[in-house]
């Protein structure tokens, strides 16, 4: 089993390209949807009424966003349509109405928190009514969507990786003949298991780090059990990644497996609120790896939690690697009976 | 001492074929492509089970641990890491036959000689030309000093002045004891062997000493019984 782990990982360093993708590859993605999504310098424009006290209005200013007063909103929808204004407020009897375009992206959000912190020391108990031109209320998952991702994104590449280089062994024949020797079956799949878990470990480190110290995400709980998280996620990965492989003849046909295995984990992320899925779907969550994954991920880094909290995220990534580990033993008697 | 008998009835890839070799010869397994030397092979190495029949090796039914060590497998495709040095193929082979770590050193300094790769050693195999990812492969085989080796067209793509070096060190292997069964579709190799037997069509069609079968044919050219059978096969 150590020869093993000693191949892959001369096998890992003599393949600088596969090792800089996996390492770099989440990084730089993470780095590029921070960049997108996270605190821009586009400063919403806000069109409020006259209507208003000039006290709100001033506290309004103070807050990132460029304020314009006009006679009366009654053009609020054209304004918006126009990309004229991002969000109209007007006052009347019954209180404050914010009027958007759309909801659900970073544009609404931060013009809700202005309004709220402009508003929140002259009308602390002043109700605002926030209405969209297009769909609904949108209270997003947002904020979370980081730290999903953190998961997400190393399960994918770790998948790939190893989904493709245990196919290679398959296709090339040793794997049969590494079958020839007296190496045990759990052996093979242990020195696989733990040979990549080296480097989906460290990549593990490696981003969780970086979101924390150059993205400076913030991380409410404890930092060492986010890695843990991710470095039992990243074994969960490994694992799929060799199971998948027993039903793909080629590299290509292991790609053809990411929208099967993939895709529909990131559904279940945490991405979309899983309470809210009909027909009792949410209720799959419970086969994905993923789920685990990025909940207890989203509990100890958004909520603080600790390693109580989260011990049964912890004991179903376990169980999965366990399961997983034992189908791939069995499956390799395929090559050979003992 | 190794002693295969088998028949079973994969209708496709083989029929019927029942063949022992024995310690110390080289037998040698004759026929075109598509004749199924390389699934008889893979059933010997355990790698696929049969439908019918059964194998020994050294009185064991196989697959079977202990047995194992003592087999040298090289298979028609390369099956090398290309993306190990050609060193760090053989240390990881000779890793997982547990081989102490003095003796795994010595050893690999010695077989690198042999197949005459110790200049190219620290390279990478996909950096090898096809004749030297060869010659890795058979390495690989031999390493672990098995008794027995199971070698499928070990000389495919080598050129001539290789292709008799290699069979000049399976001689000297004969001679220290070692039970060697090569496949192979090119017929003078037969001419070093002890035994040949001659497949075609996943039917054992001869299985004889070298003297019986040349004896056989009008100009000793095993050929001639390959186009025996097929005209047989023709007949019916």
């Amino acid at each position: 089993m150590k020869g093993l782990i000693a191949r892959i990982y001369k096998q890992m360093i003599n393949d600088k390209r596969t090792l800089v993708l996996m390492l770099a590859a989440p990084l730089l993605i993470l780095s590029l949807l921070y960049l997108l999504l996270g605190e821009s310098s586009y400063m919403p424009k806000i069109t409020i009424e006259k209507s208003f006290p000039a006290s709100v209005v001033a506290e309004l200013k103070k807050q990132n966003v460029r304020v314009t007063v006009v006679e009366s909103g009654e053009n609020a929808d054209t304004l918006l349509k126009n990309s004229k204004a991002d969000a109209v407020a007007t006052m009347d009897m019954s209180g404050i109405h914010i009027k958007m375009l759309d909801s659900g992206n970073s544009k609404a959000l931060k013009i809700t928190e202005a309004f709220k912190a402009a508003l929140a020391d002259i009308y602390p108990m002043g109700s605002m009514n926030i209405t969209y031109l297009y769909g609904g209320n949108g209270d997003t998952s947002f904020n979370s969507l980081g730290y999903v991702l953190l998961g997400v994104l190393s399960f994918f590449f770790v998948f790939i990786i190893s989904g493709i280089s245990f196919v290679r062994e398959r296709e090339n024949g040793t794997l049969e003949r590494l079958m020839t020797t007296p190496v045990r079956r759990w052996e093979v799949i242990a020195g696989y298991t733990l040979g990549f878990g080296i480097f989906a470990a460290a990549q593990s480190v490696l981003v969780t780090l970086y979101t924390k110290y150059v993205l400076g995400m913030d991380f409410a709980g404890s930092l060492l059990l986010a890695v843990l998280l991710m470095v039992l996620l990243a074994f969960t990965a490994v694992s799929l990644g060799a199971f998948v492989s027993i039903f793909a003849n080629n590299e290509f046909q292991v790609m053809q497996f990411i929208p099967v295995v993939v895709i529909p984990q990131i559904f279940f992320s945490g991405l979309i609120p899983i309470d809210t899925f009909p027909y009792g779907l949410g209720k799959l969550a419970y086969i994905m790896p993923v789920y685990y994954g990025c909940t207890g991920l989203e509990n100890v880094m958004v909520r603080g939690y600790g390693i109580g909290e989260i011990q049964q995220y912890i004991y179903a990534l376990l169980a999965v690697i366990l399961f997983l580990f034992l189908l791939n033993v069995t499956a390799l008697k395929k090559y050979r009976k003992l | 001492m190794i002693n295969i008998s088998k028949s079973f009835g994969n209708k496709s890839v083989l029929k019927n074929v029942s063949l022992t070799a024995q310690a110390g010869e080289i037998l040698c397994l004759l026929g075109p492509s598509g004749s199924g030397k390389t699934t008889l092979i893979r059933l010997i190495t355990g790698a696929i089970k049969p439908d019918e029949g059964e194998i020994m090796i050294k009185s064991k039914r196989i697959p079977d641990m202990s047995v194992i060590k003592s087999i040298g497998f090289m298979p028609q495709s390369d099956a090398i890491y290309t993306d190990l040095t050609g060193k760090d193929n053989l240390l990881f082979f000779g890793r997982l036959f547990k081989l102490p770590k003095d003796k795994l050193r010595q050893r690999v300094k010695e077989i690198l000689e042999l197949v005459d790769l110790q200049n190219d050693q620290n390279l990478l195999a996909a950096n090898y030309s096809g004749g030297m990812r060869k010659r890795l492969s058979l390495a690989i085989a031999l390493l672990h000093d098995p008794d027995i080796l199971l070698l499928d067209e070990p000389t495919v793509g080598i050129d001539p002045v290789l292709r008799k070096v290699i069979w000049d060190q399976f001689e000297a292997l004969r001679l220290a004891g070692k039970t060697i069964v090569v496949s192979t579709h090119v017929m003078d190799e037969a001419a070093r062997c002890q035994r040949a037997a001659l497949i075609y069509n996943g039917s054992l069609i001869e299985n004889d000493s070298l003297e019986n079968l040349t004896a056989k044919t009008k100009n000793g050219c095993l050929e001639e019984l390959f186009f025996k059978a097929q005209e047989a096969g023709e007949a019916i």
